[in-house]
């Protein structure tokens, strides 16, 4: 991270900047967030050298108002962050997936596949899942202690998302080590393949994720042949290579990214809700207690899971029009960043927001964001969180965390890397 | 008074919060696993149903056509 100009750090509410993954590993958001939210609930922080500033938006009501309007707020110029200020050139060509895909196309590329993740779809799936999970911890069945993000809860996202692609059980630990790559080249933790001495710098984590990048859709480009050859019935790729949108087949490019987008979303964000939820749990030893004697009360607890945790730390826009929010004017250009962690801790929206409830009701969290970029995978995500959980509680009833969480430096993910547990009660 | 609503049938995904919001104007069909508008015209009493379905849509596929 290059550092913040002496000038820019002034004008920084109480020095929050939200820039520094630093604030995000430590866990220390949401206290800065309950600031802003009092004191500065849109307000410019300041870019660096590097990066273009942004406005920053924690108030639920103007995560709801930047959500609406696709048009005016646009995805196109970058999702994750607020940009470099010196884009290197090249960069925002060729193919992009849904995810950074403005109206009118976004929804005409959704369309494509989102069949197979409406609710009917999911619950088509669960005995599936549930068969998965089972396996996932049949493995450390007998065993006292495990890293539970390595040998569980990475595990069930992982297997639903590369079991809908069709792509064979060899294959997925490759898949989570590219999205660590992407999604956690901040992270010294994952910069592994970059130079000793570039480890931790700005250019390490650039490398890292250039690098997950090359190697996902590298490997995407193989399957995308393999499946071109030998056409399978209804795995995501294959639809893909046979759809098109506008009377046109999609490019090569198109389907890559797509894939990409696909592996990543649907392993890393669950993942996490499953690890911060076990966090969560044995934290609030009553509220656990509460759901382990009625564990009719799953649903709406994953639901007050998805509101703690918010596994995605924020997504960015880009103003296509001079605007205003919440009286702040916008100029066209400028980058705006929804805080996702804020907004579910909003204290006009939520009664007690700090307070870990099972049965809070209403509970309508932003977790899965909503309107045009609402997550495609929401289902699949509840459900699996759902079942994990009814599964692990119900073979592991005395499972605790045996350790620190390890947490993934970062702004975008709020990820776990590593979490000891003691899976047996202590004797 | 009375108001139309709509359903956006290209946004919609099925996930039927509006059918739980206003189940006197919104039904969830099998056939096509999508939401569906099935009074033409919406009672002022069933306004703020309709209110909060549009809010809680998550995919915002729903509107008040004037």
């Amino acid at each position: 991270m290059s550092p913040i100009s002496p000038e820019a750090a002034a004008t920084l509410p109480h020095g929050i900047n939200l820039l520094e993954g630093r604030l995000f590993q430590a866990n220390e958001m949401h206290e800065a967030f309950r600031i802003l939210r009092a004191e500065a609930p849109v307000h410019w922080n300041p870019g660096t050298d590097r990066f273009n500033g942004f406005w920053s938006l924690v108030k639920y009501e103007d995560l709801l108002h930047v959500s609406r309007h696709p048009e005016l707020f646009i995805s196109s110029k970058g999702i994750g962050g607020s940009g470099l200020r010196y884009p290197p050139p090249g960069q925002g060509e060729g193919s992009s997936s849904i995810i950074t895909m403005d109206p009118p196309r976004h929804v005409k590329m959704r369309r494509l596949v989102n069949k197979g993740f409406t609710p009917r779809a999911v619950l088509q799936m669960e005995p599936k899942i549930r068969a998965v999970t089972n396996t996932i911890l049949d493995r450390v069945q007998g065993r006292d202690s495990c890293d539970f993000v390595l040998e569980v809860s990475s595990q069930l996202p992982l297997a639903v998302i590369c079991g809908m692609m069709g792509l064979e059980e060899e294959h997925w630990p490759a898949m989570f080590d590219f999205t660590n790559q992407i999604l956690g080249s901040g992270d010294a933790e994952y910069q592994a393949r970059v130079a000793p001495d570039k480890v931790g710098t700005f250019e390490g984590a650039t490398l890292t994720a250039a690098d997950g990048n090359r190697r996902m859709n590298g490997f995407f480009r193989d399957i995308l042949a393999d499946r071109r050859a030998h056409p399978r019935e209804d795995d995501l790729v294959s639809i893909l290579v046979e759809s098109e949108v506008d009377g046109e087949r999609l490019t090569e490019g198109d389907i890559v990214a797509f894939c990409n987008l696909l592996v990543v979303a649907g392993n890393e964000t669950t993942r996490n809700a499953i690890s911060g939820g076990l966090i969560v749990l044995c934290e609030h030893p009553e509220e656990r207690a509460r759901l382990q004697a009625e564990p009719s009360l799953m649903p709406s607890a994953v639901e007050e899971i998805l509101r703690w945790t918010s596994p995605l730390h924020h997504m960015s826009r880009e103003a296509t029009a001079d605007t205003e929010i919440r009286g702040q004017k916008i100029a066209a250009g400028e980058k705006v960043i929804m805080w996702y962690p804020s907004a579910n801790r909003d204290e006009d929206i939520f009664d007690d927001p700090y307070r870990f409830d099972i049965t809070r009701d209403p509970n309508e969290h932003l977790a899965f964001g909503i309107g045009e970029h609402f997550c495609l995978g929401a289902g699949f995500a509840r459900a699996e969180v759902r079942i994990m959980f009814e599964e692990l509680l119900r073979q592991f009833p005395d499972i605790q965390i045996d350790g620190p969480p390890e947490r993934l430096r970062s702004n975008f993910i709020n990820g776990v890397k590593h979490l000891p547990v003691r899976l047996t009660a202590a004797r | 008074m009375s108001h139309r609503v709509e359903v956006d049938q290209q946004m919609c995904e099925g996930h039927g919060k509006c059918q739980a919001s206003a189940p006197e104007v919104f039904e969830h069909r099998d056939e096509d696993d999508l939401s569906h508008v099935i009074l033409d015209e919406v009672p002022d009493t069933l306004t703020a149903k309709v209110d909060r379905a549009i809010r809680l849509c998550p995919r915002q596929a729903i509107r008040w056509v004037s």
